[in-house]
């Protein structure tokens, strides 16, 4: 068989397997085995075990539990209200600042808890209702929180920048620091994005109210004393403190990627043990299913994903692949538009973390060999995958909004989305024209 | 549906009547005891991490064990919860053809799925449990200053992915019923 027909069957079988309803994790793993059995020597089939074990036991895949701990911990306290209560306090003099309020509840909150439906759920529930208690439409006030949400996979601890970290072997802390001003830029976008459609619902009113119609609550004038302000920012201020300290002790030298997920976890469930007393069987049995789920199927797949690309490589087909797409001689950014494109269909149907790992062999050298600075990449994938989370038809983040808000409906948040994944691929175009803004910060700091 | 459905964990997926509802109510427990085991485990990771931190940087003790044993205990939990991720259908697939296929025809394929699972998690849990054996007559150990017993992974490995095979074969086959 020649490599472009054992690709034609690796590729193929995968695609039957994943189909069939397979959970991904036994697909790809059947699928590698299949193939070590058929064509690659006979005992290479009795190192599978140690192949996941080895591939597994590394300490930096090892953090992802960790960080889903310290986010499910934050996500299931009220952390979240009280940073949304407390920025909206803050902000309420701002035009459109309840919108702004939950877009940088939203960026802080993913920074701290690193979950995109931890954030929306969490940011959500509290920040819809008073959206819509305010005049603003549902649609709009939906598409803002799921659209902030995405933010998780950006801002560190991202879970697809550690496996990206992972699978391209770059530096996990340049790689965290290239997320901080891309997040902060989409921060911005959505937040101006925010002012104009409040305007814009604004003025409807008005005219309604103005031809007799009813006056809707987006037209009334919010104040909130100083007293109220400053009463908000106590039970904020140490998981801000939580947040900064763990950046400082991951690039201030004291701790490692890994050690800072165990110190992360630890301290975030110190936190909400003093600040909620969330300290009950009943509190902590839901934070460790929440992790345990969540973290043992990432794991399960990440271990044999990274079996399958092992497969892949020594049957020489991501090789081959990838000097076949080297070969085509695409222009730098045709080929940069294609590999982004293939990601946004893989998104329809694949997790993040099966996309990286079972791509990377393949997209990641030919982007080399056209220049492209691989940490860079890194970031303007994670903005990517963030367009999956929000655009249409199985965004996660979409149904997350819908179990938190029904009475909306999936075709207003839905359309609530659009404009943001709009505003993410002008992000991308960002970032493409202006790559310091994602480059600066880790140049900086590890110059 | 696609693979990026919400994890349910309040609902436990297998038959609850006849000889598979006996074995349900059996996995239900061992799976219990296991993913507490699991969140302990994962508990104890970090304050193992979080140890290493304060021991190295404040109290200048050197950190040689620290990483390995955090590795163990991830590792550890991330297969011992296996089966109980399972139960409530946590490991994720692509559903896409549930909406176009028919009900029947749908069923079918789901049985398959679950049943094609079981054979790869058997076929590998039998090569877990051969490298378990290696691990424990030729006394291997990792290659670190540590030296932990490879046992020790390799048995959570096996015992784990064991429990998933008969979870699997259970959802399978108490669907077909």
């Amino acid at each position: 068989m020649t490599t472009l027909q054992l690709g034609l069957a690796y590729g193929g079988a995968t695609i039957v397997a994943l189909f069939s309803g397979i959970p991904i994790a036994f697909a790809l793993g059947g699928v590698a085995t299949l193939f070590m059995m058929g064509f690659m020597p006979h005992a290479s089939v009795d190192t599978i075990a140690q192949n996941v074990f080895e591939e597994l036991a590394s300490i930096t895949l090892l953090t992802i539990p960790l960080f889903i701990l310290k986010g499910a911990a934050i996500g299931k306290s009220r952390a979240g209200k009280d940073l949304y209560d407390a920025l909206h306090t803050w902000l309420g003099r701002v035009p459109g600042g309840l919108g702004v309020a939950v877009v940088l509840a939203c960026g802080l909150f993913a920074a701290m808890a690193g979950s995109s439906p931890a954030t929306c759920s969490a940011i959500g529930s509290s920040g819809i209702p008073e959206m819509r208690k305010r005049g603003y439409s549902p649609g709009f006030a939906a598409g803002l929180v799921a659209a902030g949400g995405t933010l998780g996979i950006l801002l560190p601890p991202s879970i697809v920048l550690i496996l990206y970290a992972v699978a391209a072997e770059q530096s996990l802390g340049r790689l965290f620091l290239a997320g901080l001003g891309p997040g902060v830029l989409l921060v911005v976008l959505f937040a101006l994005y925010a002012v104009f459609q409040w305007r814009r619902e604004f003025k409807r009113a008005e005219g309604v109210a103005a031809a007799g119609g009813p006056r809707s609550p987006i037209l009334s004038d919010e104040h909130f004393t100083m007293a109220e302000r400053l009463r908000a920012l106590p039970r904020v201020l140490p998981f801000l403190l939580l947040l900064t300290g763990v950046m400082v002790a991951l690039y201030g030298g004291i701790a490692t990627p890994s050690e800072t997920a165990g110190l992360g976890a630890v301290m975030a469930l110190a936190l909400i043990a003093v600040v909620y007393q969330a300290y009950h069987y009943r509190d902590l049995k839901k934070i460790f299913e929440g992790t345990l789920g969540e973290s043992g199927m990432l794991l399960m797949i990440i271990g044999m994903s990274l079996l399958y690309s092992y497969v892949m490589s020594y049957l020489h087909i991501s090789q081959s692949a990838a000097e076949a797409i080297v070969g085509l001689h695409l222009s730098k950014w045709l080929l940069l538009t294609a590999i982004l494109l293939l990601v946004v269909m893989l998104g329809f149907f694949l997790p993040p973390v099966s996309i990286i790992l079972m791509t990377a062999p393949i997209i990641l050298p030919p982007l080399r060999a056209a220049g492209f600075d691989l940490i860079w990449f890194g970031v303007v994938m994670a903005v990517v995958m963030e367009m999956g989370l929000i655009h249409p038809p199985v965004g996660l983040n979409i149904f997350v909004i819908n179990r938190i808000a029904p009475d909306i409906g999936l075709g207003p948040v839905i359309k609530g989305t659009i404009p943001f994944v709009a505003l993410m691929a002008l992000g991308v175009v960002i970032l493409s024209f202006a790559p310091g803004i994602a480059m600066w910060l880790p140049n900086a700091v590890y110059h | 549906m696609s693979a990026h459905a919400e994890l349910d964990l309040e609902h436990v997926d297998g038959p609850r009547s006849g000889f598979l509802g006996v074995v349900q109510s059996v996995l239900d427990v061992v799976n219990g005891v296991l993913a507490m085991g699991s969140a302990l485990a994962i508990l104890a990771a970090g304050f193992v991490l979080t140890w290493e931190v304060v021991g190295r940087y404040f109290l200048g003790i050197a950190s040689d064990w620290q990483d390995e044993l955090s590795t163990f205990l991830l590792i550890g939990a991330t297969f011992a919860s296996a089966a109980w991720t399972q139960a409530r259908r946590g490991h994720v697939g692509i559903d896409a053809l549930s909406l176009i296929l028919p009900v029947g025809v749908d069923k079918v394929r789901r049985v398959l799925a679950d049943l094609l699972s079981c054979i790869f998690c058997s076929y590998f849990t039998m090569k877990c449990w051969q490298r378990l054996v290696e691990a424990w007559v030729d006394d291997q150990t990792t290659p670190s200053a540590w030296g932990a017993p490879l046992w020790v992974p390799y048995a959570c490995m096996t015992f784990g992915m064991a429990l998933l095979a008969v979870k699997l074969a259970v959802q399978g086959l108490g669907a077909r019923r």
